[in-house]
Formats: structure tokens, sequence, C-alpha cells
């Protein structure tokens, strides 16, 4: 690729000089620059290599593994019951999901049968889970467009709100070991239930102030509209899901698709962006999202039977029976998948994650190129990329 | 009911406590050198004494302003981070001194005691003369308009420049070439990057600046800012953002129908309104235009200081700190200083060109303390203490008081208005910033200039 690149500048080098032998010859040179891994607006440790010329991106290279904490093989030293409050350190930002799939797999394999309002429950944690993250990224979002002090906070009330939620039903506020394997940890009050009932009454006034400020703001516009457009059909070369994917115009939704849980009860739209696909649109889809989980989350409450949460012993005994299985959930960033290999004892066989932040990761080189150095924020903030969870 | 009331004010008590000092440290330092040393030492039958009170009172404007910036930037510094707390719903720094007043302070000295680091590669002597270059026209070219915001203090006259408002906006412009020489002394391609953005933006945005600043002059038919804050003398309605002076008519004609003791208010307009409904139409051309053109010096100031959501040079997300990134300690601190300083000036320009300098909002008819049975009463009782303040010790001068009293309100609210702006807005992209000052602001203060010229002639400006 150099060498044709090269061969190119020289061929216009010799016709320049041809044409007009007395004008000197102005230099440019491409410039190689690091951003990261210690850089404010990398989102953790991300190293990308840029070839710049002048403040234009021409080539770059994402170099990732400064995170890397062999997250797979751990699962493999470790008891279940050790494993399944350690994996919700992958994406620090929904637990949630990661507990989900991790359960979900080990459960296929089991064949037990979770009890629904177990079920119930974990489609509410969930789902409030996807808002709070959605929101982090909305703040983070704006952080990276230069609006530095101003809204970003907003968000944070709201999701402030969540965690305490959070708190008080897993006694965490960001790794909640909530889901189990056979069920879920705790059954909450009666009025934590009111609460966020209370909650979702507001939020979706909250959403409309926050797209206020935002959305149809000029210089926003400016900085997302058709800046990183991402076609159809290379983000699903890439393997691209979540919001990044259904920006795009696929309606691909894991809770739709291949209904798991209690969703195919559940009413709720898959949001489609199908005019560019650009960062304006992924914005917009994640904020459709969080509408759409607030319903979701207001459906559950009124439907949320009463029985039993729990089916297996939560001890340092817990075993899962022999055998292969695999369980996909839709996080908040895509589709999160994990292959087990069981082999009766206390520890797994093997384990295999598929993240959804390695696939939306790969498709950023392509976005960048030939865009200015002011869009590889707006683009690669937009992608909503976890650092622990693209290296693992 | 609103929410931080308790924030709120104690962010009141904080700034009024904090512009008190200013004050005092500022008039008091004048006062010493200015007037005590002088006054003592003139009589005096030495020549030596004689020099040395003809010195006092010659470096005083420079006193002023060499104290006025260090205390004043401290003090920005503070309330930016306080106000951006409360709009943002956090407290701000609160832990140091009486409700973090003495934040920027505790700041400053640990700046000054940190280690000075050069980095390997960096050309030594343009990395330490490039924060100097930068703060340096921050000083000199806030002296001209220190008479003018002081209602022209004799004391404060270092040199009468008939130029005076273009030296200024000479002086402002020099900055940018010490955050090139910083930008590439530094060594670093962020840095660099920072550099070269801040050139590009700084030749784009001066010139709307400047255009709408020409504009003013062309209305005030002169360049002395001093004259210029004196024009505008008298109420909001003869402050150059409303027609600069196109209103003075109406103010008269109206303080007329009120006391009813001048001239008659029809021969008052027909002297400052001759040509009927086409001055109707010349007034209200120059309103808007003038208010137009007071958002467009806005928008250039924001650009030509680095301010969100111009911050280009050194946008944190994208250049980490663009063309100070290398730079720590005294010399990080000295750039700091010097931004806050340019803020402070442009927002005192803007007062001065637009906003009548030293002037009382209120209107004379409106304003009570014009009328006798006011007034009088008030100096009864006022005046054993005011004669000693005033004529014997000369510790207070009524007129720079209120002139300079009303500058630093006027000020810093356009200061909480850029920290307002700060608060809300994302930042720009290098290429729409090019697009937005070459292809709209240069444009449209082009046309103004235009309009402002015709229809200046069909109105009597400050007769």
């Amino acid at each position: 690729m150099t060498s044709i690149q090269s061969a190119c500048v020289r061929k216009v080098k010799q016709k320049k000089v041809a044409i007009d032998t007395q004008v000197p010859e102005f230099k440019t040179d491409e410039m190689i620059i690091n951003l990261g891994p210690q850089h404010p607006s990398t989102h953790g440790v991300l190293r990308l290599i840029l070839t710049l010329d002048g403040e234009v991106v021409k080539h770059t290279e994402c170099v990732i593994g400064h995170l890397h904490r062999a997250q797979e093989w751990q699962g493999q030293n470790r008891t279940w019951f050790q494993y399944q409050a350690l994996i919700d350190r992958v994406d620090y930002l929904s637990g949630m999901f990661t507990s989900w799939a991790l359960c979900a797999a080990a459960e296929k394999i089991d064949g037990a049968v979770v009890p629904e309002r177990a079920e119930y429950l974990r489609v509410l944690v969930a789902e409030l889970n996807r808002i709070s993250s959605h929101l982090l990224w909305l703040g983070t979002y704006l952080i990276d467009l230069g609006a530095l002090y101003g809204f970003p906070f907003y968000p944070f009330i709201e999701r402030e709100k969540i965690l305490t939620f959070f708190e008080e039903v897993a006694g965490q506020r960001m790794m909640y070991n909530y889901i189990r394997i056979g069920g879920v940890q705790r059954d909450p009050k009666a009025s934590w239930f009111k609460k966020v009932e209370e909650f979702t009454k507001q939020f979706a006034q909250r959403i409309d102030e926050y797209e206020a400020i935002v959305t149809e703001n000029p210089i926003f516009l400016k900085r997302t509209k058709d800046v990183g457009i991402l076609n159809k059909e290379v983000a699903m070369a890439y393997g691209v899901t979540g919001p990044t994917l259904r920006a795009s115009g696929v309606a691909y939704d894991l809770r739709r698709f291949k209904p798991y849980s209690v969703y195919p009860k559940l009413e709720f739209t898959v949001p489609v962006y199908n005019k560019h696909g650009d960062t304006w649109d992924r914005y917009m889809a994640r904020v459709q999202e969080m509408r759409e989980s607030n319903e979701i989350i207001k459906q559950v409450l009124d439907m949320l039977p009463e029985g039993e949460i729990m089916t297996k012993k939560q001890n340092a005994g817990l075993r899962v029976k022999a055998g292969e299985g695999f369980a996909a959930v839709e996080s908040p960033r895509g589709v999160l998948g994990c292959y087990i290999i069981s082999n009766g004892s206390d520890k797994a066989y093997r384990f295999k994650w598929r993240n959804p932040s390695f696939s939306n990761l790969s498709v950023l080189p392509p976005l960048l190129e030939n865009r200015p150095l002011s869009d590889i924020m707006a683009i690669f903030g937009s992608l909503d990329i976890i650092i622990p969870d693209v290296d693992r | 009911m609103i929410p931080n009331a308790a924030e709120i004010r104690k962010l009141s008590v904080l700034s009024f406590s904090w512009l008190t000092v200013i004050f005092v440290a500022v008039w008091g330092v004048c006062w010493l050198v200015g007037i005590l040393i002088p006054a003592l030492l003139a009589n005096s039958s030495f020549d030596f004494a004689r020099a040395v009170s003809e010195i006092c009172e010659a470096i005083t404007p420079l006193l002023a302003v060499m104290v006025f910036i260090p205390i004043n930037a401290m003090f920005m510094v503070l309330m930016e981070r306080r106000v951006l707390a409360l709009f943002t719903r956090r407290n701000g720094p609160n832990r140091v001194g009486p409700d973090g007043a003495l934040q920027t302070a505790a700041d400053a000295i640990k700046l000054l005691l940190k280690e000075d680091i050069t980095p390997t590669g960096a050309d030594a002597a343009m990395f330490t003369l490039a924060p100097i270059i930068f703060f340096a026209p921050s000083i000199f070219g806030a002296i001209p308009l220190l008479a003018a915001v002081t209602n022209n203090n004799k004391l404060f006259q270092i040199a009468d420049l008939p130029t005076g408002i273009f030296f200024v906006l000479a002086a402002s412009s020099i900055p940018v070439v010490g955050i090139v020489m910083g930008g590439w002394a530094s060594n670093n391609k962020y840095s660099l990057m920072g550099g070269l953005r801040s050139a590009a933006q700084a030749i784009s945005y001066e010139i709307p600046l400047v255009l709408s600043i020409i504009t003013i002059c062309l209305l005030a038919g002169t360049l002395d800012v001093v004259s210029i804050a004196k024009q505008q003398s008298g109420g909001i309605l003869n402050w150059n953002i409303l027609g600069g002076g196109a209103l003075t008519g109406l103010n008269k004609a109206i303080a007329a129908f009120i006391s009813s003791a001048g001239p008659p208010i029809a021969e008052v307009i027909k002297t400052y309104y001759p040509y009927g409904w086409l001055s109707l139409i010349g007034v209200i051309v120059l309103c808007l235009c003038t208010i137009i053109l007071f958002g467009i010096y806005l928008i250039g100031a924001c650009a030509e200081i680095n301010r969100i959501p111009f911050d280009l040079p050194e946008a944190e997300s994208e250049l980490v700190s663009g063309y100070n990134t290398e730079y720590s300690g005294i010399k990080f601190a000295i750039f700091f200083l010097a931004e806050f300083t340019n803020l402070f000036i442009v927002s005192t320009i803007a007062v001065v060109m637009f906003l009548g300098g030293g002037d009382c909002p209120l209107p004379t008819w409106l304003n009570p303390l014009s009328y006798p049975a006011v007034y009088i009463p008030l100096t009864n009782i006022l005046s054993p203490i005011l004669s000693l303040l005033i004529d014997k010790i000369h510790l207070i001068n009524p007129d720079t008081f209120w002139a300079a009293l009303w500058v630093i309100l006027k000020t810093y609210s356009l200061v909480f208005f850029a920290i307002l702006v700060r608060g809300t807005l994302p930042r720009f992209r290098i290429d729409q910033l090019m697009d937005f000052g070459w292809k709209r602001l240069v444009p449209i203060t082009l046309v103004i200039f235009v309009l402002v010229a015709f229809a200046r002639g069909v109105i009597n400006f400050h007769v």
C-alpha cells in the first residue's frame, strides 16, 4: 500500500516539476502521533497510532491489550461461585448483562428452569442498567465533543438514582453480582418497586430535557451530522452490533430476533435509524433506547408475578452439570455472548466470551480514514466502547 | 424555589468580599504612591525627594495594573470554578479558607513552588520566552483603558494616545505569537498542533473583531477610548450598544418632557432627527446593527482568547492540553494568568466600546440621585465625613469610584456570560470554525459597516 502511495506521490511530483520548474516545492510530511494509552478521551487505555497529514487522519492502528486481565483463563481457575462475582468487572458499566450471559449459558447446560419472578426481575434490573449505561455514555460523549462542564453532569443525576436502586437491591453500585445461576440474589422490598415506579414516571420528561439541550444544538449538529458514516454493509461485515448497528439501519436486536427470558411477553419497538448511520443517528438510537427501556420497566412492574426467585443453593459448592452451552444477551453495547464447556466439577473447563466492544472497535479505522483529528473523538465516542470489554 | 440558593448566597458573599479586597488593594496602592508620597515630598527642599515624587506619580498607572492583574485573575479563576460548579450541580472548591476563598491563592503558591521542567529536545530559550510574550501585551494593552474606566482621572493618564483603541487591539493580537512559539518550542506534536490552530484561528477572528470595533469608531467619530467612553455618559440610551448615540435625541426629549424647564420637545427632536421618517428608519437600522455588532464582538473575542466554543488550541479531549501541554510550574501559571487577564481585558473593551464605560445604566431623568430633593439632604448628612476624605486627604474620588464600580460590575457580567457559554456549548471543529469566521462573520460585519455609514447621515450625533 505504502509503495503504491509513494509511487503516486512521485508521479505527481514529477508532473509538477515538469509544468513549472520555477516554483520551489512545498514539502509536506506525514506525521505519526500516538493517541493514548494515556489520553483524556480514549475512555481507558486504548492506544491509537495515527498517521496524520496536517490534521487529516490517513491511517489508524488500534493497539489493544493494555487492560488484558485474562478473564476467560481466570474463569477456568475459579469456582462457579467465585467467577460469577468476578465477571461483573468485564463491562463495568453494565455488569448485569455479563452476569446474565454467564448465568443463562450455565442454566442451559443445567437444563434448569428459572422461576418466572426471577426472570422478570432480571429484565427489570437489566433495563435499568441499560439506562444507566447509556446515561453515562451521553455524559462522556458530550465531554468528548468539548462541552466540558455543562450538561455532562445532568445525566449523572438520573444515573445516581439508578445506582441507588442497585445499591439497595444488590448491595453494590457497580459490581452487582445480582443475577446468579438459577435465579436472582435477593427479592427487593415493596418500597423499592414504588421508588422505581416513581423514577420511570419522571424519566421520560428528563430525557426530553436532555434532548432540549443537546439534540438540536447547532454546534452539536455540526459536529455529529454526516460524521463517521457507517454503512449497513460495512457494519455487518465487521460484526458490529447493538445501537451502533441499529443506527445504520439494521433492525437486529436479540431481544426481538432471538427472544430470551420474558421479552416475548413485553411490548417494545427496536429503534432503527435508516438515514445515514452517522454519529447523530447513533446518539438518537441510544436516546430512543432509553425511552424504550423505560417503557419495558413500566410493563415489568405491572406484570411482575409472585413466587420464588432462586432454584439453586448459592454457596461454594455451586456446580453446573457437564456439557456445553452458549447464551447471548443484548447488552447496551451489542450482542454479548458466553460459551461454556463444563465438566461437572466446581470449575468450568473452558470459557469463551463474545464481547460487543471488540467488534465495534474494529470498525474504527475505516471510519476515521480521511477525517480531521477532531472527528476522532466524535466517532470513537459514538461507538460506545468499554476498554475492559475489548481486552477482557 | 431555587434548589441551591445556599450556594448562590455563598458565591455572592465570596464575590463581594473578593471585589472589595481588589478595590481596596488597588486604590490603596495608587493613593499611597500617587497621592500621599508626592504630597509629602513635593514641597521638600531636596531635589532628590522631588524627583522621587515625580517618579511615583509617573509609575502609578503601571503599579495599578501590576497590582490589579494577579489579584483579579485569582478571583476570576475562583469565580469561574464556583459558577461552573453551580451550573453543573456541584459545590466547587470550598475547603481552603472561608468557603474556598483562598483556593486560588493556594494554587498560585503551589505552582510557584513546583519544579520548572523543560522537556528534552525543547528549544529552551523560546520555551521560556513564550509565556512572557503571551503575558506582557495584556499589561501594556490595559494601560490606555485605565484612563477610560476611571473617568479620566489624571492620576491614570500615562500616555494620551489619540489612536487608543487601535493600540489596545494591536496589543491584544500579540499573544498569539507566544502561543505559536510555545507550541513550536515544546517539541511535542500536540503542542505544535495547538499552536498552529491558534495562529489560524486568531488571524481569521481578528478581522470581524476589528471590523466591529471600527464601525463603533465610525459612529463615535474618534479612536480615543477616553472620549468614546465619555460620549456615552447619561444612561443606557446613550450607550453604543443601542445605536451608538442614535437614541441620544430620544433621551434628551424624554428629559425635556419630564423637567419641562429646558427646550421644548419638538425642538429637541428637530435638532437630533432632522429628516423625519428617514431619521426614524436610520435609528432603527443603527440600533439593530449595533446590537448585532456587539454579538459579533463577543464571538470574535471568545475566539481571540481561546474560550469554549472556540478553545481549539487547547482542546482538552483532542490535544490533551494543546500549546501548554508541556508547561509546568511558574510558566504554566503565567499562561493561566494571561488567559484570564485577556478575558478580563476583552470584556473591558466591550464595556468601554459598547456598554458606556463607567456610566450608570439609569438615564439621568430616572436616576434618583440626580434630583436636588434627594442629593441635597444626602450631601448635608455626609459632607463632614466626605469633605475630609475627598478634599483633605483625597482618599476618595467620587467620579473615579463610581466609574470603576460600574466598569467592574459590567465587566464581571460579561465574564459571567462567558462562563455561562462555557458551561453550555460543545466545541467547534477547526474547519467549521474557519467557515463560520470567513463565510459568516466577515461578510456580516462588512454589510453592517456600509449600512452604518449610510444610516449615520440622517441623524445628528453627540451635539
